[in-house]
């Protein structure tokens, strides 16, 4: 393998930073959407099930369509680690897939349904959890590493089940943790106070928000005894900034908990971006230069063509383009809803 | 013969299955968008509500198709890297780029506005709302000309060279804009314009001929019907094009379209006979049977009575696709796109002629039944040339330079069946799913009593409950 010019390196570190905004982004946006599905599986009523679908009618499309610009970078720019990552996970990813699959065509057929709304609830609801246990799970499998081929190009090597781990698991239950509390303060905060899913949704998110800082706590011990690479940064010379983040995001917990009891819902979601920005930031900044770690740096799975420059002259601008038109749309769909919305479109 | 251990044959059926089931929807969106866009505009022009009521019938139908493709969509960004791991890491460089400028560039944009058309009705102005239905429009173009790009270059692989197992690229012009893209691009657009005129028009003509809605759907039907004149044949042309370019560039993939083993007959004349049907018989290298037009071949591809048309036979066996899949698919999309012609002649006879207005439909209700029928015709077509595509490629992921069994992940057989049926399930769930609700929306019918929403910012309208707890609440739209 060719090593890379300067002006690439730079362009893999970019890349690499544009890849973990669209995956951040897609946790913020999407996060919500599928935790929102989650709790509907435990709403009785069959209108406000259908009102929280409607909730997201208009976004629902552009929030999941962030994992395929992640997608999308990876392809184009590290087309290596492309290759050989999503070979290695192929069983979570698939099953991912399907659950997407079915979650977005209930989220266009439900309203048109009549005798089959139940049969397209549970596939909102089950697709919603599934997408997300099992796309947390392929975060595990991938923090764990995998073996390569020493060919010219290297391949994967290895099972189709060595995904699996205890650590893949527990990493599948805490995404779907996270996800709850992201779904609860999304219904607080999109539904009329005085709506019985407004209600619910509130101890919904007091639970979730224990359950998600135990499960915070339990990811750190566990990757701090397994990941020799996250044991080293974090016990390194640097270890008071780690541990000033630390506090910054219990910090970010704190004022997210008290915005969400004093029912500033709008307030709390964004307190709740703010830990995943600093929680998947200081993630990345763990992993640096390892993009699956022990396997491949950014440098070593970036494209070793000139496409990089191409890449980032083609579509580098459009970035903060969908950013605002993005935005414009939230604007649009902001206002809250209650469950006659099952009705409206 | 193809190296097709049962290992790679599974990768190349997960493949074929989850895009033969994608390529359903994104051509009703792609030709769709621009139809509701023309007709959108036009109702902001002349205030005819006729063009409003057409518009927001076909996006109800355009929906349940978009969201669809989503749902098959994503799973084809990430198939590559889980199906052919060693393809997307050695193609990476020229491929992966291309399907990352059409995930920035088209599908998120086209993800942006799509929200804001369909449920954006009485949030956002009527202008705002013309230019998210132009951009969706775009944006859905867009993504074909980038996915057509990749494709393309799978079969003219230029602009690249192969350096350490790696494709580097040398020139982008040249790779972009390579031989096949030049023609596929405009055929697989056309397609999808074909397509969505079809569909409309064959939704029209249901509806005239249940003389409902006849004064709407007269003018969908007289303007489809209009369009497909020039549709039609343009799309045969782009199709010639397309196949001197494969003669061309992959003179292996036309012999297997063409059914051609043997470049010179037994008595060293050149074969020039084209057939118009044959069993294949690939071990043997022959046609075990044929019927047969002389000169036909050589004046089709060379333009001349005796040109010499490469046969099969100048080609090792390893490296010759399979004939039947190719030789038959390409038949029934070419004699699809034939009689879509004729059916677009004769509807524009008669909508000149003046003999399918509301007033007079009724004596063609053939010609109608025909269109209905002609709606599902353009699907066939769609599948037919694309299976022609891919699998007279073979033995070649990229033409001439890695073969499909270098490109796929290693994977074990029980995870390839797996994935096949899990894909199988689903997906014919979607597509069912679809087909039931656009039969649900299309029999429902256009709503014709809600206020038209001029300015946008207007409340859509409440809901009462009923005085009974049991009945579902009624929705009520507001009227001025």
């Amino acid at each position: 393998m060719q090593s890379l010019s300067t002006i690439q390196n730079e362009l893999s570190f970019i890349w690499w930073i544009a890849l973990g905004l669209s995956f951040m982004l897609y946790i913020i946006l999407d996060g919500a959407d599928l935790g929102a599905g989650i709790f509907s599986l435990f709403v009785q009523d069959e209108d406000e099930r259908g009102a929280i679908m409607a909730s997201m009618a208009g976004t629902w499309d552009a929030n999941e369509t962030w994992l395929v610009v992640a997608g999308g970078i990876i392809f184009g720019s590290f087309p290596l680690v492309y290759g050989s990552a999503f070979h290695y996970l192929m069983i979570p990813l698939m099953f991912a897939l399907l659950s997407i699959m079915i979650r977005a065509v209930a989220l266009e057929f439900r309203v048109h349904s009549s005798a089959s709304k139940r049969f397209w609830d549970w596939g909102f609801g089950l697709g919603s959890l599934s997408a997300t246990f099992f796309a947390g799970m392929a975060l595990g499998a991938a923090l764990k590493g995998f073996p390569l081929s020493h060919t010219m190009v290297p391949n994967y090597v290895g099972g189709d089940l060595r995904f699996l781990s205890a650590f893949s698991i527990w990493t599948g239950v805490g995404a779907v943790v996270a996800a709850s509390l992201a779904g609860g303060l999304y219904i607080r905060a999109r539904f009329e106070r005085r709506c019985s899913t407004y209600q619910q949704a509130g101890s919904w998110v007091a639970a979730n928000f224990y359950l998600a800082l135990a499960a915070v706590v339990v990811t750190l011990i566990w990757s701090l005894i397994t990941f020799p690479w996250a044991a080293a940064k974090w016990t390194g010379p640097y270890a008071w900034v780690w541990l000033l983040l630390g506090v910054v995001i219990v910090y970010a917990a704190f004022k997210m908990r008290l915005a969400s009891t004093r029912q500033n819902d709008m307030r709390a979601m964004l307190w709740l971006a703010t830990l995943i920005v600093l929680m998947w930031g200081g993630m990345m900044a763990t992993m640096y230069p390892w993009l699956v770690p022990g396997t491949w740096t950014i440098y070593d799975g970036a494209n070793p063509s000139n496409s990089l420059v191409a890449f980032t002259l083609a579509v580098g601008g459009f970035i903060p383009v969908m950013l605002m038109y993005n935005w414009y749309q939230f604007w649009v769909f902001r206002a809250r809803i209650n469950k006659m919305a099952a009705y409206a479109h | 013969m193809l190296e097709n251990s049962l290992s790679v044959l599974l990768s190349r059926l997960d493949f074929a299955w989850i895009t033969s089931m994608h390529i359903l929807y994104p051509p009703l969106t792609i030709g769709l968008s621009l139809l509701l866009f023309i007709a959108e505009w036009r109702w902001v022009r002349t205030g005819d509500e006729h063009w409003y009521r057409l518009t927001r019938f076909f996006e109800k139908l355009f929906i349940i198709n978009f969201g669809a493709g989503v749902a098959t969509g994503v799973t084809m960004e990430m198939a590559f890297g889980i199906l052919y791991g060693p393809f997307s890491q050695a193609a990476g460089p020229f491929f992966g780029n291309i399907l990352g400028y059409e995930t920035i560039t088209a599908f998120m944009y086209e993800a942006g506005f799509v929200g804001l058309m369909i449920f954006g009705w009485g949030k956002i102005g009527k202008r705002m709302h013309l230019f998210a239905t132009f951009n969706v429009m775009l944006s859905s173009s867009l993504s074909a000309m980038w996915i057509l790009v990749a494709n393309s270059w799978m079969q003219t692989p230029t602009g690249v060279t192969l350096q350490h197992g790696i494709f580097m690229v040398h020139n982008w012009v040249e790779a972009i804009l390579n031989p096949d893209f030049i023609f596929a691009f405009p055929h697989m657009w056309i397609a999808a314009v074909e397509l969505a005129l079809f569909f409309v028009a064959g939704i029209s003509a249901w509806f005239m001929l249940r003389n409902r809605n006849s004064a709407l759907f007269q003018r969908s039907l007289k303007y489809s019907l209009i369009a497909l004149l020039f549709v039609t044949p343009l799309q045969i042309y782009l199709g010639d094009g397309l196949g001197r370019v494969v003669a061309q560039a992959q003179p292996a993939a036309l012999a297997a379209m063409e059914g051609h083993y043997h470049t010179y007959n037994s008595n060293g004349s050149v074969n020039s006979g084209w057939h118009i049907i044959a069993w294949p018989n690939d071990t043997a290298g022959k046609n075990d049977f044929a019927i047969t037009l002389p000169h036909v071949l050589s004046l089709l591809e060379t333009h001349t009575l005796n040109g010499k048309v490469t046969g099969l036979d100048q080609f090792k066996p390893a490296d010759r696709p399979p004939v039947l899949l190719p030789f038959y698919s390409f038949r029934v999309m070419v004699a699809i796109g034939f009689f879509l012609f004729i059916v677009a002649l004769w509807g524009a006879y008669l909508i000149l002629r003046g003999r399918l207005d509301s007033q007079t439909a009724h004596s063609h209700r053939g010609y109608l039944r025909i269109l209905v029928f002609s709606a599902f015709l353009p699907y066939a077509a769609i599948w037919t040339g694309w299976w022609t595509r891919e699998i007279a490629r073979q033995p070649w992921v990229v033409y001439g330079l890695m073969k499909t069994s270098a490109g796929v992940s290693k994977m074990s057989v029980g995870s390839e069946i797996l994935w096949l049926v899990c894909f199988a399930v689903f997906e014919l769930l979607v597509w069912g799913g679809a087909w039931y609700f656009f039969a649900k929306v299309i029999r429902k019918g256009p709503d014709m009593e809600s206020p038209v929403i001029e300015g946008g910012h207007e409340p859509l309208g409440h809901l009462e409950r009923p005085s009974d707890d049991q009945a579902h609440p009624e929705y009520v739209r507001p009227v001025y």
